[in-house]
């Protein structure tokens, strides 16, 4: 308990470095926010970049700056109360891992849209209409001239009324 | 299981009868969930003859069940102990009468089904989901908890709505199939709410005391004083009725009945007239003990509400009946109207009442399902279920004539079949509460009366069709196959006995039934076999009944043709309403896509942000957390600090690369400032003593950078320009995010959480000290982060892993398979 007790007094002591990191943090999140709000795909992927390296140093912040390395010399005794906070280093280390593979894979993504869209403006590919969307796929993915143009009119009419659109794709399949 | 089956324990009830075996019921309970898992499997290798199989199922059920005849009591198994949530089963007569009617009749429509079901598809799912629904049914008359019987009951609803949509590409069974689900779910979640306020009064979820806990049902007379003190007497029997209304189809809930049909009539006949609307009654008689206090001739809330529904269903169902034009139209709406008996039986507070619910529930089990089975092999063979263009198939069906004469007789209420005695019983209840409180309340009686002449009718059309000529139009009529046949014989055989000595199968069955919903300590009961000898105000009214029948049925067609344009008045049939409703929330929920689903990744984005800190600020606001207090700008000193000047410098710089990305021009000039960002990061880690963090994040800043600049090189340098319109709501939401994780960080590190897992780490991971001179050597514990990743939370490296093979894998396919798939 007396570890613990110095563990806390270390990072009570020291009020300014909690209050200077988290105006830091906060500005870094909000810098990253503004980015995931962007048009441009590339400049989403970086905001959610800024937030996750933002949270890792959150976490990193919560186990308290102070203390020693967390790695021990030949036969040393360990002491909690002198040592940095292993738990959180641990989390964060696996954090950056996961955070470096969603990364790569939104950067993959992006890329794939690019291909398939012939663009990376969010608004843009929103406000295409979903058979265009659905029908770009097709063309281009799967097997283009077999595709039923009936098929993009019944998913269309499913807004519609469910027994209608049902009755639609039966009657297609009898087809 | 096994080891679970160990801890069973039995528990004594009300009543001093043979305790059940525990085993035995939870093997009834298990098996059909075991063959509906198996049936898949069976039905590659038997193919149609898994009916066979399903029957198998359903009489070892029904063997176990009947080992289990006479005993009462409750059994429980630990479940959850730590929250005290037992699965507790209950065994008494009405548990037993539906348990029987839910595996015996199981049996003979299993076996029906192979004959029915010949070259049908999708039979296995079709037997799997009988099965599930036939567990669920035994789970419903078996559960004493009423957690339990909230599950049991909403599986039967679902197994239902599968069935009910058997043929899934029909647009009629879809909207039957839906409208079943709406309706009895609905239904059910109000239950649900009367069974939290239950709980809420009582504290228990047990019916029936079962060791330590105290059951609500035995304790009745407090739980209720108890209701009405807290005014919640009405709601609750008000939300339990509407549960069951709404499972039996009670007027005005009865409209998805009919729509039923459309299931395959096995189904039709076993869910829809013999088992799963029988939920609904006999929810009402379970709990008619607990809201109906002895030697009364009225039960506050109960009797009214019930009586009133029952007597109203039965009225308009039958009259309904009349008009239908399908024979499977006109027993779903029979089915409603002899539902409503029961309920109207069970709401009676004089034990006449309960009597007949207990009594009908067989009865009506019996003639029914035997109809039904009837209906399916006319539709069969015959090849139409129109009313009209059916008559005279006595000699083309003639054994199927004679069941159909028999369950016809005895839903009339014609003596001496069975379906008389138990509409004697209702009569005399109806007659004891009219008159012993007179006035208006001999509308009672009378209604009865007027129900029931419209019963007689449409039993005798259904009759009719076996007899008379026969019309021209009619095709050929084949012989339905054996596995058919024999089941409805079967039924129909049991109403012949039941009929014969009904005195018997009132000892052995339907009076322990009544014991089960008659409050305090209740005998069996007789009736007058085969009529009744005295003149009785309730005998007249039978009397009445099949004279004023006979009387009208030469006019059978004018009152068909009358109800039928009754019918078509607009605003008279529920289903209207429903229609309505449905449509409307449709176009409702069209209006959804335009102001949710904008397809801007803006919108999403914003809304979950700003939701996440609403809920974040609102949570710190409700639990009144203090805000650590800023020692002000004569305490912020840069020495105060830990990690001081350099600590400081690393952030500003971070800060600048950030804000940089923020408004870089292109996209190269983002992802290298991004990278000073990542590499102020690596040497925070520094600062904050984490080595291992600093390293890793260099190598992946470093790879990051790398992959960035390739798929850019790919990607237009398309830039969109900042619309002011935009960017300024942007950065309110912006602010609002900066300044909640600005407040979490000031409340999270202010807070001081246990270390006890940091400290077991950093004393666990190094090498003991007596092995030191061996290992340290060789391959050392002395960093703790390492030990933590590869030893103590291995697991969560082994997922670590995972992601990034799984994210690699992603990458592969996105990247190589597009030209990929063109080529093929």
């Amino acid at each position: 308990m007396s570890a613990l007790a110095a563990a806390l007094a270390l990072q009570q002591s020291e009020p300014n470095t909690q209050f200077v990191l988290a105006v830091v943090l906060g500005l870094l999140f909000a810098i990253g926010t503004f980015l995931v709000l962007r048009r441009d795909v590339v400049r989403v992927v970086w905001g959610i970049t800024i937030i996750s390296q933002a949270t890792n140093m959150y976490l990193v912040t919560m186990g308290g700056l102070a203390g020693s390395v967390p790695i021990l010399g030949h036969g040393e005794a360990a002491d909690p109360a002198t040592v940095a906070n292993p738990l959180v280093q641990a989390l964060v280390l696996t954090a950056i891992v996961i955070g470096f593979g969603t990364t790569a894979f939104a950067l993959v993504l992006t890329y794939r849209v690019y291909e398939e869209h012939g663009t990376i403006d969010l608004a843009e590919l929103g406000e295409n209409p979903p058979e265009t969307g659905v029908s770009a796929n097709t063309g281009s993915t799967m097997d283009g001239p077999e595709a039923d143009p009936e098929a993009v009119t019944t998913a269309d009419g499913g807004s519609q009324s469910g027994t209608d659109s049902s009755a639609g794709t039966a009657g297609v399949g009898d087809d | 299981m096994r080891g679970d089956l160990k801890t069973i324990k039995r528990a004594s009830l009300r009543s001093h009868g043979v305790q059940p075996e525990p085993a035995v019921l939870f093997a009834v309970l298990a098996l059909p969930f075991v063959g509906a898992a198996l049936t898949p499997l069976v039905y590659r290798v038997l193919g149609e003859r898994t009916a066979y199989f399903a029957a198998a199922v359903a009489t070892a059920c029904l063997a176990l069940v009947l080992t289990q005849y006479g005993t009462h009591g409750t059994v429980s198994v630990e479940w959850i102990p730590q929250l005290g949530v037992n699965l507790v089963l209950y065994m008494d007569g009405l548990a037993f009468l539906v348990a029987l009617l839910a595996s015996g009749v199981g049996v003979l429509v299993f076996t029906y089904s192979g004959g029915y079901m010949h070259g049908e598809p999708g039979q296995d799912k079709y037997y799997t989901t009988l099965l599930v629904f036939m567990g669920a049914m035994l789970g419903v008359a078996l559960a004493a908890d009423l957690v339990a019987l909230f599950v049991f009951w909403e599986l039967t609803s679902v197994s239902s709505f599968l069935l009910i949509g058997h043929y899934q590409r029909e647009a009629s069974s879809i909207y039957a199939s839906r409208k079943s689900m709406l309706i009895t779910v609905a239904g059910g979640l109000f239950m649900l709410v009367g069974f939290l306020f239950l709980h809420d009064v009582t504290g228990s979820f047990a019916l029936f005391d079962s060791g330590a806990s105290q059951g609500i049902i035995t304790n009745a007379e407090m739980v209720r004083e108890e209701l009405s003190a807290q005014g919640l007497l009405l709601p609750v029997v008000a939300l339990v009725a509407l549960g069951a209304a709404t499972k039996s189809a009670q007027v005005p809930f009865h409209i998805w009945l009919p729509n039923a049909m459309e299931a395959p009539t096995p189904v039709s006949a076993f869910l829809h007239s013999a088992t799963m609307v029988k939920a609904g009654v006999y929810l009402v008689g379970r709990f008619r003990p607990l809201f109906v206090p002895e030697e009364v001739y009225i039960a506050e809330v109960w009797t009214p509400l019930l009586v009133g529904l029952g007597l109203l269903t039965m009225t308009v169902a039958a009259m309904l009946a009349v008009s239908a034009t399908d024979i499977k139209e006109l027993l779903a709406y029979s089915t409603a109207s002899h539902l409503g008996l029961i309920v109207a039986g069970f709401g009676f507070a004089v034990s006449y009442g309960g009597e007949a619910g207990a009594f009908h529930i067989l009865n009506h089990a019996s003639f029914k399902a035997a109809l039904f089975l009837v209906a399916g092999i006319v539709a069969h063979e015959a090849g139409t279920r129109d009313i009209g263009s059916l008559s005279g198939l006595r000699d083309d069906l003639p054994i199927t004539a004679a069941i159909a004469t028999v369950a016809c007789l005895s839903m009339a209420g014609i003596p001496p079949f069975n379906g008389f005695f138990s509409k004697e019983l209702l009569f005399e209840a109806a007659w004891e509460t009219g008159a012993h409180f007179g006035g208006l309340w001999y509308l009672v009686p009378a209604v009865a009366v007027f129900g029931s002449v419209f019963t007689f009718l449409y039993s005798i059309k259904f009759l009719s069709l076996f007899y008379g000529d026969r019309p021209d139009g009619l095709g050929e009529v084949h012989s339905p196959p054996l596995a058919m046949v024999a089941p409805a014989a079967v039924l129909g055989l049991a109403v012949v006995v039941i009929s014969l000595v009904p005195n018997l199968a009132i000892e052995y069955v339907a009076g322990l039934a009544y014991e089960g919903v008659a409050p305090g300590d209740a005998h069996s009961f007789t009736v007058p076999w085969p009529i009744p000898t005295e003149v009785t105000p309730y005998a007249l009214m039978s009397l009445v009944t099949i004279v004023l029948g006979a009387a009208l049925f030469p006019f059978y067609d004018r009152l068909h043709g009358a109800i039928g344009r009754a019918r078509r008045f607009p605003y008279t049939s529920p289903n209207a309403y429903y229609d309505g409703g449905l449509a409307a929330l449709e176009r409702a929920s069209g209006f959804v896509p335009a102001y949710v689903q904008t397809r801007m990744f803006r919108t999403y984005a914003a809304s979950t942000l700003l939701a996440v800190c609403a809920l974040a600020l609102g949570g710190y606001l409700v639990a009144g957390t203090p805000i650590p207090p800023f020692g002000g700008l004569d305490s912020l000193t840069l020495l105060g600090v830990v990690g001081g000047i350099p600590l400081l410098v690393i952030l500003l710089v971070a800060l600048f690369g950030a804000a940089a990305v923020g408004i870089a021009d292109s996209h190269v000039a983002g992802v290298l400032t991004l990278s000073i960002l990542g590499f102020m990061v690596a040497i925070f880690y520094v600062l904050a003593s984490a080595p291992d963090l600093a390293l890793t994040q260099l190598v992946i800043e470093t790879l990051v950078l790398l992959i960035f600049l390739l798929v850019l090189d790919k990607l237009p340098t398309w830039y969109g320009d900042l619309e002011v319109r935009e960017a300024i709501p942007d950065a309110i939401v912006a602010g609002v995010v900066g300044v909640t994780v600005t407040l979490t960080v000031l409340v999270t590190t202010s807070a001081q959480p246990s270390q006890n897992i940091a400290s077991f780490f950093v004393e666990n991971a190094p090498i003991p000290g007596e092995h030191d001179p061996v290992l340290i050597d060789a391959g050392g514990g002395g960093n703790i982060v390492n030990v933590i990743l590869v030893d103590f939370r291995a697991f969560d490296t082994l997922g670590e892993i995972t992601v990034v093979a799984m994210a690699a894998l992603a990458v592969l396919t996105l990247v190589g398979m597009r030209n990929r798939g063109e080529d093929v």
